[in-house]
């Protein structure tokens, strides 16, 4: 494995994170190709190894990921680094414009716009919704598919708050064997 | 809202699950039910303006921030988003392979797919405040039908609403 200088690193990360659109498959495949088969920073095993225990961190996996594939670089150091390269630039976007939107909503073009963006927000969370769950009717089986997703929308109807909804899918998660692999 | 209580009621909902978009439901809890400090149409609002970034899906917490205590709270935010990431290191020190268990793969299958519900749930008031009539329900069975069947990124679909939604009340 070559040595990544700390600035490399950032340089790396910085693109990736903040020139790709559509979440974090698209990033950490524009990752892969960066550090595994371009840089030869890290060897596929490394990535394979990151790749799913990012998945098993709390939290948005993209960042548990760029945080672990950093860090097996260069450390603390560069793990931080990689995680506030790739979040900064966005999340300032992000800032400039919810202002935006607070600061010209009532504009009658901006309303008009905006309200159709709610609305499709509305989609984009149902979407969400469907793709986290529809790999798993395959992965996990129809039945373990439907008694968690179906379970906790009906505990949280019922009134139930998130946390003990999700301690206690963590806890059939536990006792319920089967097949496994996310 | 104190930016401690902020930061904390945030990490809370990014630590307790797996997916950028899984802590709405907590977030929805916390922030609109229990504190009111936030309305339905912002939070739909903070989702729909992290998908115009470039960045993961998780940003959304930070328009969250923004919205509840300026730039203060968008920066306790981006630092509640990252701070689970982090947890990475120690799994990878302490677990290495061991965290690959299939039991640690049926916690976190669980947990996502209880999420998956929650969210679903979280849909509907979010919904009650943004559908207004035919015109919204078309946009958002639209938006939902593209982002499942196609992967078309999604600040298409946003500039696409931005722009049926113009065209519909005339061009400014």
């Amino acid at each position: 494995m070559s040595k990544a200088s700390l600035t490399e690193i950032a340089g790396v990360f910085l693109r990736a994170g903040n020139f790709t659109f559509g979440g974090g498959d698209p990033t950490m495949a524009v990752l892969q190709r960066e550090m595994v088969n371009r840089r030869k920073w890290l060897s596929a095993e490394q990535y394979g190894l990151v790749y799913g225990l990012a998945r098993v961190t709390p939290g948005t996996n993209v960042l548990a990921f760029y945080a672990g594939s950093a860090w097996l670089l260069r450390g603390v150091k560069a793990a931080a680094l990689a995680v506030l390269s790739t979040c900064l630039p966005s999340a300032v976007v992000v800032v400039w414009l919810t202002y935006s939107l607070e600061r010209w909503g009532s504009l009658a073009w901006v309303k008009a716009a905006g309200g159709a963006i709610m609305a499709a927000a509305v989609g984009m969370i149902a979407a969400s919704a469907w793709l986290l769950i529809a790999p798993f009717f395959g992965k996990a089986g129809l039945a373990k598919t439907v008694v968690l997703a179906g379970g906790a929308a009906a505990l949280a109807i019922a009134g139930v708050t998130p946390i003990p909804v999700l301690a206690l899918a963590a806890l059939a998660g536990f006792l319920w064997k089967g097949t496994a692999q996310a | 809202m104190n930016l401690l209580v902020l930061y904390l009621l945030l990490l809370k909902a990014t630590l307790t699950t797996f997916s950028g978009m899984s802590s709405l439901p907590l977030v929805r809890a916390d922030f609109v039910v229990r504190h009111k400090v936030l309305t339905d149409p912002q939070l739909s609002r903070a989702v729909a303006v992290s998908r115009m970034a470039p960045g993961p899906n998780g940003l959304y917490l930070v328009s969250v921030g923004y919205t509840v205590a300026g730039l203060p709270g968008a920066t306790a935010a981006t630092v509640a988003l990252v701070t689970p990431a982090f947890l990475i290191i120690v799994f990878l020190k302490f677990l290495g392979r061991n965290a690959e268990h299939p039991v640690a793969q049926r916690v976190t299958q669980a947990v996502t797919l209880a999420s998956g519900g929650l969210i679903a749930t979280a849909l509907l008031p979010l919904a009650r405040s943004s559908i207004d009539g035919p015109f919204s329900v078309v946009v958002a069975g639209a938006s939902l039908l593209v982002l499942t069947a196609t992967s078309i990124d999604t600040v298409w679909v946003v500039l696409a609403a931005a722009a049926a939604g113009l065209a519909r009340k005339g061009l400014p």
